[in-house]
């Protein structure tokens, strides 16, 4: 609902109004051909504000990105500007020493061996509960969805410390699986919670329909409601997925330098900025390539999951 | 959506149908069998999201509440002190005012940046592809942002886009200065004044020489056709002339006497110089030679001091100082916005889009300026929304932490601190004081308490 | 994360961005080439775990390598990144503890000894230190009267880099007192060049640039007692190196961009600053590491477009050494702490030292290593400066004190340093939120 290109476009309203007063010159008391030229003229200063936010939101990552194209030594003495006079001297070469230093790959992949399974994960438990809270009854279903509910808002940095001490001890600390687990256990509130919510709206008959003619419930669970489902799932799965992809904090934590993500990795490497621009330009590139591609791929369902979930 | 369910995917609906069958058909043991096997379904389905919630969330909070009563080591019991340890360590008290900042300041920004950026785009036909470029940002990490940023705020003018921005706009207005690093060798000739500029101590009249010697200029200052200065430092005065050299009293290599103008020391090109009369008042000025060379002539008989005006002398302007003490919180905040302000508009345009045309034409027609239409029937009508955005980002922002660990640099971390971030130094990074780590993640809890009992209640709302 | 770790990161910049990283598993070499050694270690393999990453890991599995050849044990190197402490706490928890640990600072190795961790050396190292270590090496791996840690690896933080271009140009010659370093560095900046760069972004410089002139000035008894906290930080023995320090901290032609700018110089920055093609600087002081980092990330060549002279000595006292290092210690949880110590046995060794020495980027605390075996005289003159001082070698304070203190960016003494530079005009009240911080930290 909330996507970028309203399911109805908003019309731009100058038309209305100009037809308005076209209607009634006499009322507006004004000659047309002036108002006319005054909204004109309004409209080319609001195109032209919006264009500038719009080039200023755009120019910091332009700008670290033709730094990612620079070498060290022309970042050290000159600002990345310099570089659009003779574009000539940009080069890949800080992208193909990232792509041959192992430690900012293994950290690549760390990711994506995080950011997978944990969203998988957190969609199925989701949907199982999901369900369970929408359709399915059982003594305590209200007041235990009220303590999920009431978990939405609980900020992660409570658990870092009694988790990070559980995982010492059972030898997950430091592990893929124990950043999986955490981030896991951080995103099911807000899964669960819109899970239910959108399955609470399936029509009621359909699932008796299917009871009836004796279903079981996980029989119904799949062939029914998770196809039912599959925008909110979507939705969820892109929000859950971009969460854990860009985390920095869970994994400072609960990863070490064999199990650290790219953000980590960077984090690193942050230390030294200046002299780091060669790594940390591209290395941030490497990073935000795959949510702005899943951004681009999945518009839709990528703002309504980043839209639902802003709050976690 | 969670603290603020307004635009769910599917919209939050009441559960439809509560009474599901069976409850009312009692003491028909085939039924309560099926009961019982409903409700093991339903525990199998829920399990796994109970166990990992349960071990990992909820246990956690009853942890983190005790442990907060323990002292560093997690051995002795000592109650509140660390509680009222909070408010007496200068770090976390400036961590806790920080984020009180964040609080007051981002979020207020965030909505009326977005309400009026959304207010102007209904007026363009490109807004799908503005709010496309502004929305960017939330699919990028908060490090990768600070990265960005960080080439942003650089100090640096000719390295930070920022900065080269403000000094290319200073500079346009003032020119640079020529040699900000020259300066006497010591006093005993020139005297610096509280302006900056540097005033010979003992006067001078027409037909003297007066050389004025300098160090602390970077041979890469020096103009390509500066000359050695002793050929116009040893030129006689005539009559009514002053004159003289402005040198580099410098012999690269050593071996060069101070005060004296040694044979391979160049003069200072492009130095303005001033004769001061008794007064006070310049009467002459010019500008030194290529050789550091100057004279006046003509001046009429006197003492005259000889003067070197500050702008000589002037630091060059280097912008500002984006990453200093002062400037960390609002420079993070601005980064911050370059994440969130799409967000916030593109959930006001969505209001805005939702408004009734109808009711918007008709107080039009009935002559109601945009300012009027804006504050009577835009504003109000929109309150929802601007609510959701605002609290939204408040709970959002007591939060923050990778973006301030990011951008501050180790001098001014301090400086920036905010409470996510002081809570994890003080458990994780160096300071390995779990008790005090834990009292601030209960006041994190704490301070999202208020937006917990908001969902509740909400929820409970939408479900009767 | 701790100083040492961030010089060594510094160190290492350029082989991990020329992703020379080697992977962590390389096993030592696996042909048993019979003959060259005993073999009774055949069949186990030793896991040690270390700071270590890049050229320096490439550099130590080499000294693995030899072990393997003389014993037949297999080696396995984990790096732990910086955060030793956690990494090796939660691998003993979870069951699955390394044999041998490198700590990097002789806190570190207190807190491991102080849980029970480790295992105190066998009586073969114990004999074999005897001849080759001096006391103070041993001390520092001693604690509560059990010897612990065998250092192998140490450096030199007491040396002052130049670029001899700038001396030449300015006409001076390397200093040997604090007020004839402050006094060419008047002349430096008079020719056009500020003097000193100093690298005030990363605080662990600062503590250093204060442990130098404090171990001089105030004598090394008084500095092991403040670096115990055994006198407080209002000591006017304090007051007085932050007084001596201010005198170059507080004037803007001695140091490169004033206070300001230094505060915004890493310390990668800061050796670039003097050496790299655009010189803004005359000189740097830092530890050993800096040619390293002249060498390998700015492609110049030590001995020729950089030299050092050592740290001088400030009124009155004699030449600082402040020293580091890294020692290896036996975890009691390892499954092959045998085999391990027999590893500490062989490191205990000139000959295991000289392997790493040929390479470069290495100092040994042995004074049996041969100088020959180190690769040039700029390396050779840091080695002996160090072996010579002997027993007056003190160990980087802020690495003996709590983390909290000694090694946090952002706070402590990193933080409190920097506000120093910011504005050196009160030592006095300086020194009063030093020990604010370190009674804190010290308690906890």
């Amino acid at each position: 609902m909330t996507a970028l290109s309203p399911t109805a476009p908003s019309k731009p309203s100058p038309e209305p109004s100009s037809k308005a007063s076209s209607k009634a010159p006499s009322r507006a008391g004004r000659p047309g051909p002036v108002a006319w030229l005054m909204r004109q003229l309004s409209r080319g200063v609001v195109q032209l504000i919006l264009a500038v936010v719009g080039l200023l939101w755009l120019a910091p990552a332009f700008g670290l990105f033709v730094s990612s194209l620079r070498p060290d030594q022309d970042n050290a003495s000159s600002g990345w500007w310099t570089a659009l006079t003779n574009p000539g001297d940009l080069t890949f070469d800080n992208y193909s020493a990232l792509l041959d230093n192992s430690g900012i790959i293994d950290s690549f992949w760390n990711t994506v061996l995080i950011s997978v399974p944990a969203t998988v994960t957190v969609v199925v438990v989701a949907s199982l509960a999901g369900y369970a809270f929408a359709w399915l009854e059982f003594p305590g279903r209200d007041w235990i969805f009220l303590a999920v509910v009431g978990m939405l808002v609980v900020p992660i940095q409570v658990g870092l410390l009694p988790v990070a001490k559980m995982f010492g001890a059972v030898g997950l600390f430091g592990t893929i699986p124990g950043v999986i687990l955490f981030h896991v256990a951080y995103g099911l509130p807000f899964a669960v919670f819109l899970l239910r919510n959108y399955f609470a709206e399936i029509p009621k008959e359909m699932l008796e329909a299917a009871r009836t003619e004796g279903c079981s419930e996980l029989r119904i669970f799949t062939s029914l409601v998770l196809p039912l489902g599959r925008p909110a799932i979507a939705s969820l799965a892109i929000f859950q997925f971009l969460w854990v992809w860009n985390d920095m904090l869970v994994a400072l934590i609960f990863a070490d330098s064999q199990s650290q993500p790219l953000t980590v990795a960077l984090q690193s490497e942050m230390r030294q900025f200046g002299s780091n621009i060669g790594v940390l330009a591209p290395g941030a590139f490497l990073s935000l390539i795959v949510p702005v591609t899943v951004f681009f791929a999945f518009q839709r369902h990528f703002v309504q999951g980043v839209m639902a979930g802003s709050v976690k | 959506m969670p603290a603020t369910p307004v635009k769910a995917p599917a919209g939050p609906a009441p559960l439809p149908g509560r009474a599901g069958p069976g409850t009312t058909e009692p003491k028909d043991s085939p039924r309560r069998r099926a009961d019982r096997r409903r409700r093991l379904v339903a525990l199998l389905f829920l399990l796994p999201a109970l166990l990992l919630l349960g071990a990992l969330v909820a246990y956690p909070i009853l942890f983190t509440v005790g442990r907060s009563l323990f002292d560093a080591s997690g051995t002795r019991f000592v109650g509140a002190e660390n509680y009222t340890a909070m408010f007496d360590d200068p770090a976390t008290l400036k961590a806790i005012r920080n984020t009180a900042i964040w609080v007051l300041v981002a979020p207020a920004l965030l909505t009326g940046l977005g309400l009026v950026l959304a207010v102007l785009t209904e007026k363009i036909r490109w807004a799908t592809a503005f709010k496309l470029v502004l929305f960017v940002p939330m699919a990028i990490s908060f490090l990768a942002t600070g990265i960005i940023f960080r080439v942003v705020y650089e100090q640096d003018p000719d390295r930070g886009v920022l900065n080269a921005v403000a000094v290319g706009v200073h500079d346009a207005f003032d020119e640079g200065a020529h040699y900000p690093t020259a300066r006497p060798k010591d006093s005993t000739v020139l005297a610096k004044g509280k302006d900056g500029s540097y005033t010979t101590k003992e006067k001078a009249s027409p037909g003297n020489t007066v050389n004025l010697g300098l160090v602390g200029v970077p041979p890469k200052d020096l103009p390509k056709d500066a000359g050695p200065a002793r050929k116009a430092a040893d030129a006689t005065a005539h009559g009514d002339e002053l004159r003289g050299v402005v040198w580099v009293d410098f012999t690269l290599g050593g071996g060069g006497k101070p005060g004296q103008v040694d044979p391979k020391e160049k003069g200072l090109p492009q130095v303005a110089i001033e004769a001061v009369d008794a007064k006070g008042k310049a009467v002459a000025k010019t500008t030194t030679a290529s050789d550091g060379s100057y004279h006046f002539s003509k001046l009429s008989p006197g003492d005259y001091s000889i003067r070197l005006p500050a702008r000589t002398f002037a630091e060059p302007y280097t912008g500002v100082e984006w990453l200093g003490p002062t400037l960390i919180t609002p420079a993070i905040i601005g980064a911050y916005m370059w994440i969130w302000t799409g967000f916030a508009m593109v959930l006001i345009a969505a209001g805005l889009a939702a408004m009734p045309r109808d009711v918007l034409e008709a107080a039009r027609i009935d002559g109601a300026s945009e300012w009027q239409i804006f504050r009577k029937i835009t504003a109000p009508l929109l309150a929802p929304v601007l609510g959701v955005v605002f609290v939204t980002m408040v709970i959002n922002v007591m939060k923050v932490f990778d973006l301030v660990y990011v951008i501050a640099p180790g001098p001014v971390q301090e400086d920036a601190n905010v409470l996510a971030l002081q809570m994890w130094l003080v458990s994780f990074g160096g300071g390995n004081n779990q008790g005090l780590g834990s009292a601030l993640g209960v006041l994190l809890l704490l301070l999202v308490v208020p937006a917990m009992i908001f969902n509740i209640r909400r929820f409970r709302r939408s479900q009767s | 994360m701790t100083n040492t770790s961030t010089r060594r990161r510094a160190a290492t910049a350029t082989a991990l961005t020329l992703g020379l990283a080697l992977t962590a598993t390389a096993c030592g070499s696996g042909d048993d080439d019979a003959g060259s050694g005993s073999q009774e270690l055949k069949g186990q393999t030793v896991t040690v775990a270390g700071v270590w990453t890049g050229t320096e890991q490439k550099n130590f599995q080499k000294v693995l390598d030899a072990f393997s050849e003389k014993t037949g044990a297999k080696t396995k190197f984990i790096s732990t990144g910086d955060n030793v402490s956690t990494v090796v706490g939660s691998k003993i928890e979870g069951g699955n503890a390394p044999d041998v640990v490198m700590v990097p600072q002789p806190g570190v190795l207190k807190q491991f000894a102080n849980k029970g961790w480790l295992q105190p050396l066998s009586t073969k190292v114990r004999d074999e230190t005897k001849s080759n270590l001096a006391p103070v090496w041993r001390d520092y791996g001693t604690v509560d009267g059990k010897y612990y840690g065998l250092y192998f690896k140490a450096s030199n933080k007491s040396t002052v880099w130049y670029s001899p271009d700038a001396l030449s140009q300015a006409g001076v010659q390397p200093p040997k007192s604090w007020k004839a370093m402050l006094k060419a560095g008047k002349t430096i900046s008079e020719s056009g060049l500020p003097a000193f760069s100093v690298a005030g972004e990363d605080g662990w410089t600062l503590t250093d640039w204060f442990e130098n002139v404090y171990l001089s000035q105030a004598g090394p008894e008084k500095y092991k007692q403040l670096a115990e906290h055994k006198i407080s930080w209002t000591d006017p023995t304090v007051v007085k190196a932050l007084s001596t320090l201010a005198e170059l901290f507080k004037d803007k032609n001695l140091v490169a961009g004033g206070s300001k700018g230094a505060l915004r110089t890493t310390f990668p920055e800061s050796v670039e600053q003097v050496f790299g093609d655009n010189p803004k600087a005359g000189m740097v002081y830092e530890g050993d590491f800096v040619g390293a980092s002249i060498s390998g990330d700015l492609k110049k060549k030590v001995g020729t477009d950089a030299k050092f002279f050592p740290f001088p000595a400030v009124k009155g006292g004699k030449p600082p050494v402040v020293g580091g290092g890294d020692a290896a210690a036996v975890i009691k949880a390892g499954k092959h702490r045998k085999a391990g110590m027999k590893l500490l046995e062989f490191l205990a060794t000139p000959e295991a030292a000289e392997v790493w020495a040929g390479t470069g980027g290495f100092l040994s605390p042995n004074k049996n290593v041969k100088l020959s075996a180190y690769p040039d005289d700029v390396t050779r003159q840091t080695a002996k400066s160090l072996v010579e001082a002997g027993n007056a070698v003190r160990f980087d304070m802020s690495d003996q004190a709590p983390a909290a203190f000694g090694g946090t960016k952002g706070t402590g003494e990193w933080k409190l340093l920097q506000d120093f530079l910011r504005d050196p005009s009160d030592p006095k009240a300086t020194a009063r939120k030093l020990e604010a911080a370190a009674a804190k930290a010290y308690k906890g």
